[in-house]
């Protein structure tokens, strides 16, 4: 099966300043893939890139097994970061402009509308102008114009930024559904928490460069190895031995052991038990997305203001 | 196709839907006639009572002419029909000026005094405190050799209130002649026959060679009408382009739009709507004119009001909504690369402002190309794109210039409009996306070889 999203080498600058370099990526057909990174990481501007907004300097985008044509535009959905809606213009006026632009028409537009709206819990907003409405529905009326029709490729740049928890899970059972129904969902943001919960695939750039990808199970497993949360009473000396423990981290009522490179989880285990320790918690912690992308951002920002 | 067509209809609709478009409407009218015909009314309008005026007379025989032509109910003929042709082209204003001074009863009020013994500085002494006084709010010295040297003095409070001077000029004049003849023993009645000022019609020839209906200037009135209309569209619904990309950009709802529609396809619809509210605008008032035209003269008529309308070829109307369209596309275009080059409508405004001036001076040209609408200059400035859209209409309301001159100035014009918007949606794709600072020329330059 094609992936559904290629990027080969693609880079993108602005006169100076090189936003995208030499990115390559691919995401499979009917995957959340998170695109990850901090603010300016070249989030927005490769997302750019690929609903066709603007063209790479070198490098190729295929979507479908093709090369990017504005005739592709359709079968994407995107939500931008910055939102948008003529203030002005009532909602459902908004939306059947935004599904006349994907070249949807007619009743079932407004079939569609309607559905969509209920879909949202805003109905009763129909025939509000835009102006009317809070913030976090504004977003939620943009969330609709980018899935209305249907498309194969939804991009949801910080799709939940703003918005309260209740509007939050309603959005994700939303987003999980269209995963279920086959839709591929690229989805961009900054907060970990969310990408954890949702990806199954990840790439995280920084500075305008891919710094690591891959499934999200995989990402974690080669960080989380090394992490055990632990409450016990005795057995100091075995967390003193460097061959073995690489650092502790103290919490009010446990410990947080890091174990060395290449030690084994139940090689501390053993020695505790050994030691004489009392131990009534001992779990492999899987390190959270949060601490892979701060170490990460951290050693490339290093790396990279080394080299200048 | 259909993606254009949703941008026309959107751009169309939501305009039309407005308070503002059918205020515009309704009002718009009312609101020409307020900037044409106010202007001339203010200027003839009196305010604070007569023009108190002293009439030193050392002749002593010309006082009492002096006073009857001033104080007399009469249009000033003689001057109106002298003049240049730009003088002409506000004649409209001139007849409204002597329609209302006519109806200002007592316009002066005039006071003899003789020296009798004094001398001319003690008088003048006199006379100045009386002004300074607000007794008075000027006088006339009119010297004994006034007959033969025709040299007559005018001392006032207000000099620059230029149409009491002209008409005193021209009454003095009026009455100075009169004695010079009368001094020649011709009699009163002969005085007033020989002084009769001329009417002169005039008729307009057309190519064949025909002669046409009597023009009483309508003509020239009609250039400054359709000039205008012309100018105020295209500040109008340039300006609503200005607003509408400044309000994508400032919203961000142009991101969404990018990623459906191209921009070339964006800004053609953009375009096209917003002239569609303005044809439609023009659609109403073309149709209440023509209803007036048809029913209100009758009935105007009827009543004893005479309204005639000037006749005027169908191909004028033709012509007009060319160059409307011509200049509403440049225009237009203009402001909306100066729409994405931007981030606040404030900013907008400043950069506009060139734009603006180059309206300006095409209307500016107008007034010199109407007195000779067949030279050189009166040509080229009608092919350049950004003056034609009113020179053109100028020189084929004054005098027709060949056909092939219209249809290339019509063809440099649209040329033109369509290689700016190749290059301005070019500069709108990559500008619009630039939020934060507004652009620079050099930037907005390689903008265009980037996109």
């Amino acid at each position: 099966m094609t992936n559904t999203l290629v990027l080969s080498n693609v880079t993108k600058s602005f006169d100076e300043f090189v936003a995208v370099n030499d990115l390559s990526l691919s995401v499979g057909p009917g995957r959340i893939f998170g695109l990850l990174g901090p603010n300016g990481a070249g989030k927005t501007t490769t997302i750019r890139m690929i609903v066709n907004i603007t063209a790479p300097d070198s490098g190729t985008i295929e979507l479908f097994g093709q090369r990017v044509t504005p005739e592709l535009q359709d079968r994407i959905g995107y939500l931008p970061e910055e939102r948008g809606l003529y203030k002005k213009m009532k909602v459902a006026d908004q939306l059947r402009f935004f599904g006349e632009l994907k070249n949807l028409k007619g009743r079932s537009l407004n079939a569609t509308i309607d559905r969509w709206l209920e879909r949202v819990k805003l109905s009763d907003w129909k025939l509000k102008k835009a102006s009317e409405l809070s913030k976090g529905m504004q977003q939620k009326i943009q969330f609709v114009a980018a899935v209305m029709h249907d498309p194969d490729l939804i991009i949801l740049d910080e799709p939940f930024s703003g918005l309260d928890p209740i509007n939050v899970e309603l959005l994700k059972e939303i987003v999980l559904e269209l995963k279920a129904e086959g839709r591929t969902i690229i989805f961009s943001t900054h907060q970990m928490e969310v990408a954890e919960k949702l990806c199954d695939d990840i790439c995280l750039i920084n500075r305008s460069r891919k710094v690591l990808d891959g499934t999200l199970r995989k990402v974690k497993e080669s960080y989380g190895r090394h992490s055990v949360a632990l409450r016990a009473e005795g057995g100091e000396s075995v967390l003193e031995d460097r061959n073995l423990v690489a650092r502790v981290e103290r919490h009010s009522d446990e410990v947080e052991v890091y174990l060395a490179e290449s030690a084994d989880a139940q090689e501390l285990l053993t020695r505790l038990i050994a030691a004489g320790a009392r131990i009534t918690r001992f779990e492999l912690v899987e390190a959270a997305l949060h601490d892979i992308f701060i170490e990460r951002v951290g050693e490339t920002d290093e790396q990279t203001a080394g080299s200048n | 196709m259909n993606k254009l067509l949703a941008v026309i209809k959107r751009e169309y609709i939501e305009r039309v839907r407005t308070k503002m478009f059918l205020v515009l409407t309704i009002l718009g009218p009312f609101m020409f006639a307020i900037f044409t015909v106010v202007p001339g009314l203010l200027l003839s309008i009196k305010t604070g009572g007569p023009t108190r005026i002293v009439i030193v007379d050392q002749t002593d025989k010309l006082y009492d002419r002096v006073r009857t032509s001033l104080l007399e109910d009469k249009d000033d003929e003689d001057s109106a029909k002298t003049g240049s042709n730009a003088q002409a082209l506000n004649s409209n204003v001139n007849d409204r000026t002597k329609e209302a001074s006519k109806r200002i009863n007592g316009r002066y009020a005039i006071e003899r005094v003789t020296l009798t013994g004094r001398s001319l500085d003690d008088v003048q002494r006199e006379l100045n405190l009386r002004i300074s006084k607000d007794q008075l709010d000027g006088y006339v010295v009119l010297p004994a050799e006034i007959l033969k040297d025709g040299k007559a003095e005018f001392y006032g409070r207000n000099v620059g209130d230029v149409i009491t001077r002209n008409q005193l000029e021209r009454r003095l004049s009026q009455a100075v002649r009169e004695q010079r003849m009368a001094d020649e023993h011709i009699s009163e009645s002969r005085v007033r026959e020989l002084s009769k000022p001329i009417d002169m019609t005039t008729k307009r020839i057309n190519d064949k060679g025909e002669i046409g209906a009597e023009d009483s200037g309508g003509g020239f009135i009609l250039v400054f009408i359709l000039g205008f209309l012309i100018y105020i569209t295209i500040i109008m619904y340039g300006q609503f382009i200005l607003g509408a990309v400044i309000e994508e950009k400032e919203t961000r709802v142009i991101e969404v739009l990018f990623s459906s529609v191209r921009s070339f396809t964006l800004m053609i619809g953009k375009l096209i709507g917003v002239s569609l509210v303005a044809l439609t605008q023009y659609a109403i008032w073309g149709l209440a004119f023509a209803a007036f035209a048809l029913y209100g003269i009758g009935m105007l008529a009827a009543s004893g009001v005479p309204f005639k309308l000037p006749p005027l070829p169908a191909s004028i109307f033709v012509y007009f909504f060319l160059f409307l369209l011509l200049g509403y596309f440049l225009y237009a275009t203009l402001y909306a690369v100066i729409g994405s080059m931007v981030t606040t409508a404030q900013e907008g405004g400043m950069l506009a402002m060139p734009v603006l001036f180059m309206l300006i001076m095409g209307f500016y040209l107008s007034f010199v190309i109407i007195q000779s609408p067949n030279s050189t200059f009166a040509f080229w400035a009608s092919m350049v794109p950004f003056f034609s859209p009113i020179t053109m209409l100028v020189r084929i309301v004054t005098q027709t210039p060949p056909f092939w001159q219209i249809a290339l100035s019509l063809l440099i014009g649209f040329g033109t409009v369509v290689g700016l918007i190749w290059l301005a949606s070019r500069i709108y794709r990559v500008g619009m996306l630039m939020y934060g600072k507004r652009a620079t020329i050099p930037e907005v330059l390689r903008w265009v070889r980037q996109a």
